[in-house]
């Protein structure tokens, strides 16, 4: 296996890319097998830039303009990176209406950050949702699968500390 | 291991032992010895069943028969009885407890009994996770009796034989599909599984994998055999990850017996599966997309042909089903062709199953045959829709589908018709919508889907789709033009002809089919601006107001009700209302029904709080308005509508005077409400204030005799007939000419004219009355003669949630002790010396739906009583009288015997000096709607005098601003709406003092805070 | 394990077909959690450790747990069937923890049904 590129380094551990290595060995020259290696990795690195896209491309003797297209074509694979949990607040309209808008504000308060965007530090991905179904509770805030009924703008920083 | 017929298991545990249990089994060994039955029947004696109290306890199996408290005198004869006869001890039957007696059976659960289950036979029976348990249910016998007695030419006989359409949504026959493939020459074949749900609301694929993953692959088994094939991919969408985690389990328990992979069963025949994760595009959903996705690239469907048939995935010849196709398949091939035939449609055999969401009670998985009619999937399985709304369509098919509207629920749901009205069956996906959705934004919520998924290789597609979504992202935002419908339809129809693949061929559907369906929604939203479903924000303030046929700005009043400046909010009644304190109690309050706070817990009572504003702040002064203008407007009845127009036409300037033919002004609301409703002095008030104006109301005139109609078209300039609808729809059942027969509007107004007479008895309707009906005229009738003192029952030919009456009457009549027959209806009434004596009446059951969506009541034979009664009161309906308007007078009168308007104005006749609205125009209808005629045609008379003399349209005088407070809690507790009192106990039911007592200043603070203030933008 | 042969299919069906039909009574009952992807959103996860846990508190061992898929009625999910031997089987519906473990203590344990929580009784497919 040849060395690790340098400026994959700065963002993976050595670790992960062995594993990357052998996921990419294992599909070698099998029909088909981009795809499935792209999901592996990606469970593997959480997310496909650039530069792991040209190592699988070369491992799997590729063009990089497939991996790409690929990469780009299906929802499921992301060249950033995502945050280990995701924030979603409900901005439907009883949400909305019952406050919704500020608790999106304290949150990007609180971590500076924009709807779509991910923490500095990869804790959180921020994301806004129109109805989650559950205005009985509203304000809501989704944190991965735990929905948080009757938030206060307040409580969010508090909230948000439960999770690592 | 030996074979018994039967087993008896009787309990040994400590409980049967001490009930004598040892001294049964004695018995029972013996007997069966006697009888030399010991070699088929066994004898086995259990642990503890936990039903000690009843024990000794004995279980017969297969049946499954549980005797209790047995003793060993019974025994000869139970085994007499069930083992040798074959008939069930009943004396010895296990007894239901009375708790279990309420608990309803499967079977009789709609949601369960009318469904047929094939497909998901094992759902729910089975442990997934276990192929002994899918074996012990015929698992692979469908498989072994392909493998070993059939040929491959014979199995695609037997598909083509089934009529087995893909389930996928085409709805291609999968015996063609096979035998192309079959004949198709190649030494490498695939079998592919489609399990890549995409559809928003579809997740049947999901439960079958779930529930029953192998019945999926012995289909691929057998679909392999047919067509040659080693090798197969099940595609399955990544997003399922409890699916995937199954079909892997089953899997390797299949190739671990020997079930898949090599040499199965030992007969030759090899078979290798693979898993293939999608990673999330809705286009891989299409075949040729699905195995581009396959073999490593981007899911971008290929043109067709050549067919995945002659060159599929690796340009190898391949099947492709779905997983619902493949769950049938087994069954099929183990039960034959014409087991599978045996249900469903001419063209559309077997089952399919739907995954039920949206509007509906019953949320889930149906698996019914072909052909059942879409209404009873939605109404008798689903249970109807939530909160009681109304039923708006169904969207069959998702995102490439079509949706079903309310005169279509008796339509049988197969291939066919759904194609004909514009859906597609879809794999399955039926999605209930009630009267909340706007079919505008549905079918741009649809398009944008599409428009995302769009794979983007052909250009129709990529580009149609956009600008399909541009159009109606523009007319959801108020922005649409004359001529985007037709823009919509042309595009759609190239897009459909020219797309490469399903995705783009089906994206315009949702949108052709909404325009199909709700041509006047599109075009309401385009000309009017207006969302009549309250969905498309940038069209109105709040939803209650949008609602209000007259615009009321709710939130504005009930915000002033919250900061206590009710002087402000009545201020703010009036500007749009002339009776606000009649609405405050009669209105029916569609505002209500489109309250968000109702999503969240109930809507506010927004009825109690205008009242609580009119009881509350003294009503603003009315300075009269001098005639500024010299035409002359007369305005036939004085009713809601005929008093709206001519207190906005004084107002502008013009002299009007109403003609009443009876001796007060009011119209239905005195004389047909009764006064327990709406107090006298209210009304009055009211009207005070419009002669205060300066019109004049002159009573007791009825044009036609009083004053000759031509009379009119001479004396005034211009004539606004409000005239109502005053005259009762006959039942046309025999004996409706006996004494004490009343007509329900004819009896009101009797009654409200001499209110005193009738309650003192110098007027008596009977001691026993009947009333037929179920809107609001019956109740009020039934109301009034119960406290008269009768006895009343209201006899209704359908069920209480199709009453046209409001439910808050519905109930109080009910607490009043007025009885409802349901599903009764009329046949003739009985009389003795030419007056009423009795009702016969035929029960009725509900059949299949009209055009409005509710059950069509039949009669059922056999099934008349006669009520004994001495007055019949027929409130079934109401027409208007146009005896008064001549023939030759231009005024058209059509055929529901109400004025014809032009064509281009919403209240002018075909006279242009008579202009018409109200109750004659469309019907009986509501207050509101009457006063909102009202305004209309005040508008159109000074609009069109205006424009005829060449003056400026009207402006309206500057009005007082009146400042409304914010005020958003950042914290709402959920809580019911505001009860409003009433009145209790012998004072409600012997007077006609008003029984809403209204709300205290705390209650009615109270609901205001309840309010979301959706009009404000923050 | 051995791979099989068609005549073995018959076998495993009637050997599994006693086990789940004829039981050899050394079970008093058996309760099945619906666990598809719906009765998991809804909860069915707790209502399955809740159930773990009071079998394990209540020192019984003669209780048969199983999963099942999707019963197709997903808004009522939770949903668990408990079957006492030679009775009909219970379904129980919007199913919780709590709830769970009544069912299991008066139901399972002392055989009184607990009507409030039941959607119905008997199968859903007539044998």
């Amino acid at each position: 296996m040849k060395l690790v590129n340098e400026e994959l380094l700065k963002e993976f551990s050595q670790e992960q890319i062995v594993k990357l290595d052998a996921i990419i060995e294992k599909y070698r020259g099998k029909p088909g097998g981009l795809i499935p290696v792209l999901e592996e990795a990606q469970m593997v690195l959480e997310y496909l830039p650039i530069g792991i896209q040209k190592r699988i491309a070369e491992g799997l003797n590729l063009p990089l303009s497939r991996v790409y297209g690929v990469v780009t074509f299906y929802s499921f694979f992301t060249m950033t990176p995502k945050g280990r949990h995701t924030v979603r607040v409900c901005l439907g309209t009883a949400c909305y209406v019952r406050g919704g808008k500020a608790i999106a504000a304290a949150l990007e308060k609180v971590f500076g950050v924009k709807e779509g965007e991910t923490t500095p530090d990869r804790r959180f991905t921020y994301e806004s949702v129109r109805c989650l179904g559950a205005c009985g509770l509203g304000p809501v805030v989704v944190v991965d699968e735990d929905v948080h009924g009757r938030v206060k703008p307040g409580k969010v920083k508090e909230l948000l500390n439960q999770y690592e | 291991m030996k074979v018994f017929r039967s087993h008896l298991l009787l309990c040994g545990g400590t409980g049967c032992h001490a009930s004598g249990s040892l001294a049964v089994k004695k018995a029972l060994v013996a007997e069966l010895m006697k009888r030399n039955l010991a070699e088929e029947i066994k004898v086995v004696e259990t642990g503890c069943n936990g039903f000690c109290a009843q024990g000794p306890i004995m279980v017969v199996y297969p049946e499954g028969i549980i005797y209790m408290m047995i003793k060993a005198e019974d025994v000869p004869e139970l085994v007499e009885e069930h083992l040798v006869k074959g008939r069930v001890l009943e004396r010895l039957l296990y007894r239901e407890p009375t708790t279990e007696a309420v608990i309803p059976t499967m079977q009789e659960i709609p949601f369960f009994a009318l469904q047929e289950l094939r497909v998901l036979r094992n759902r729910g029976l089975i442990d997934p996770e276990r192929i002994e348990e899918y074996i012990a249910r015929d698992g692979y016998a469908g498989m072994a009796k392909a493998l070993t007695e059939m040929t491959s030419a014979e199995i695609v006989q037997v598909m083509l034989d089934s009529g087995l359409r893909g389930r996928g949504g085409a709805g291609f026959p999968t015996g063609l599909k096979w035998k192309f493939c079959s004949t198709s020459p190649g030494d490498i074949k695939y079998v592919l599984c489609n399990a890549d749900e995409g559809d928003p609301g579809a997740f049947m694929d999901r439960s079958v994998l779930e529930a029953d993953p192998h019945a999926v692959l012995e289909g691929m088994v057998i679909a392999a055999k047919a067509i040659g094939a080693h090798h197969g991919y099940i595609y399955c969408r990544a997003e399922y990850p409890l699916a995937i985690h199954r079909l892997n389990v089953a899997i390797n328990q299949a190739t671990d017996m020997g079930l898949l992979g090599q040499d199965i069963l030992g007969t030759g025949f090899d078979f290798n599966l693979e898993i293939y994760q999608g990673a999330g595009a809705f286009v891989c959903g299409e075949e040729t997309a699905l195995m581009t996705s396959i073999e490593g690239k981007r899911g971008m469907p290929r043109p067709r042909p050549p067919f995945p048939a002659i060159a599929g995935l690796w340009q190898r010849p391949s099947v492709l089903n779905n997983v619902e196709t493949l769950a049938n398949v087994a069954q099929i091939i183990l039960k034959g062709a014409a087991w599978h035939a045996s249900v469903g449609s001419e063209k559309s055999k077997g089952t399919k199953v739907f995954a039920l969401t949206g509007d509906v009670n019953n949320v889930g998985l149906v698996e019914v045959p072909m052909g059942t009619p879409l209404g009873t999937i939605v109404f008798d399985i689903g249970g109807g829709i939530p909160k009681n709304k109304k039923y708006k369509a169904a969207q069959l098919g998702g995102p490439s589908g079509g949706c079903i509207p309310i005169q279509h629920l008796n339509a049988p749901v197969d291939y066919e018709k759904v194609a004909e009205l514009g859906a597609i069956m879809g794999s399955g996906g039926l999605i209930v919508m009630n009267e909340d959705n706007c079919a505008v934004d549905m079918a741009r919520f649809f398009m944008d889907f599409c428009q995302d998924e769009s794979c983007g290789k052909c250009t129709p597609c990529r580009e149609g789709t956009k600008r399909m979504l541009e159009i109606l992202t523009n007319i959801t935002r108020g922005k649409g033009k004359e001529g985007d419908i037709e823009l919509l339809e042309e595009m759609a129809g190239i897009i459909k002809d020219a797309s490469l693949c399903g995705l783009g061929q089906t994206a315009p559907n949702p949108v052709l089919s909404t325009i199909r369906y709700f041509r006047q929604e599109y075009e309401d939203h385009i000309r009017n601006k207006h969302c009549g479903a309250a969905v498309c924000s940038a069209l109105f303030k709040s939803p209650c107001q949008n609602t209000c046929p007259i615009g009321m700005d709710i939130p504005a009043y009930i915000s002033l009700i919250r900061a206590e400046r009710l002087e402000d909010a009545y201020k703010v009644l009036l500007k749009t209302n002339p009776f606000p304190s009649v609405c405050g109690r009669v209105c029916d309050h569609k505002c209500q029904s489109k309250c968000r706070r109702g999503k969240m817990d109930e809507p506010i009572a927004i009825k109690f709080l205008k009242r609580f504003i009119t009881d509350n702040a003294p009503r603003p002064k009315v300075s009269p308005v001098p005639a500024t203008r010299k035409e002359k407007i007369a305005v036939v009845g004085a009713g809601p509508a005929g008093l709206t127009a001519a207190r906005d036409l004084a107002l502008r300037g013009y002299s009007v005077t109403v003609f009443e033919e009876l001796p007060d002004p009011g119209g239905m609301l005195r004389w047909a409400i009764p006064s327990y409703r709406l107090p006298r002095n209210i009304l009055n008030g009211e009207i005070d204030d419009i002669r205060q104006l300066g019109v004049e109301i002159r009573c007791n005139v009825r044009v036609g005799k009083d004053l000759p109609f031509d009379r009119l078209g001479k004396d005034f300039d211009y004539v606004y007939l409000a005239t109502g609808a005053h005259k009762s729809t006959k039942m046309d059942v025999p004996g409706e000419d006996l004494q004490g027969v009343w007509g329900g509007v004819e009896f009101l107004r009797a009654f409200n004219l001499d209110e005193n007479a009738w309650m003192k008895g110098g007027k008596t309707l009977g001691s026993k009355v009947a009333v037929i009906g179920g809107g609001n005229s019956a109740i009020d009738a039934a109301r009034c003669a119960k406290r008269m003192g009768a006895d009343v029952t209201i006899l209704y030919r359908r069920e209480r949630k199709e009453m046209p009456a409001a439910g808050e009457e519905v109930t109080a009549a009910l607490d009043e002790g007025i009885k409802i027959e349901f599903l009764a209806a009329p046949l003739r009434i009985e009389g003795k010396d030419g007056k009423v004596s009795g009702i016969t009446c035929e029960r009725m059951k509900l059949g299949d739906f009209d055009r409005s969506g509710r059950k069509r009541p039949v009669a059922i034979k056999d099934s008349q009583f006669t009520l004994s009664v001495d007055a019949v009161v027929a409130a079934i309906g109401q027409v208007p009288d146009m005896t008064f308007v001549p023939k030759d007078s231009g005024v058209v009168i059509n055929k529901w015997a109400c004025y014809d308007l032009a064509k281009d104005s919403k209240s002018r006749t075909t006279n242009p000096k008579f202009y018409a609205g109200g109750d004659a125009v469309t019907g009986p209808d509501t207050v509101i709607g009457a006063i909102a005629a009202g305004h209309q045609a005040a508008a159109d008379i000074d609009a069109d005098i205006r424009s005829a003399l060449g003056e400026p349209a009207w402006e309206a005088p500057v009005e007082e601003k009146i400042d409304i407070p914010l005020i958003i809690d950042e914290e709402t507790q959920e809580a019911p709406q505001t009860a409003m009192p009433e009145l209790h106990g012998a004072q409600r039911n012997a007077s006609f003092v008003e029984v809403e007592l209204g709300f205290t200043r705390e209650l009615a603070i109270a609901e205001a805070c309840r309010c979301l203030r959706c009009d404000a933008e923050i | 394990m051995a791979k099989l042969k068609i005549e073995d299919l018959k076998k495993i069906k009637e050997r599994v077909h006693a086990e789940t039909a004829l039981r050899d009574g050394e079970r008093r009952a058996k309760i099945t959690v619906h666990m598809g992807t719906c009765g998991i959103a809804s909860g069915a996860r707790d209502v399955m450790d809740a159930l773990m846990k009071v079998i394990e508190e209540a020192g019984v061992i003669d209780v048969a747990i199983t999963t099942s898929g999707c019963m197709g009625l997903c808004s009522r999910e939770p949903l668990v069937t408990v079957e006492l031997i030679g009775q009909e089987p219970i379904k129980y519906e919007y199913m919780d923890a709590n709830k769970m473990r009544q069912v299991f203590k008066k139901h399972v344990l002392e055989g009184e049904i607990q009507t409030p929580f039941v959607l119905a009784r008997g199968a859903e497919i007539v044998k």
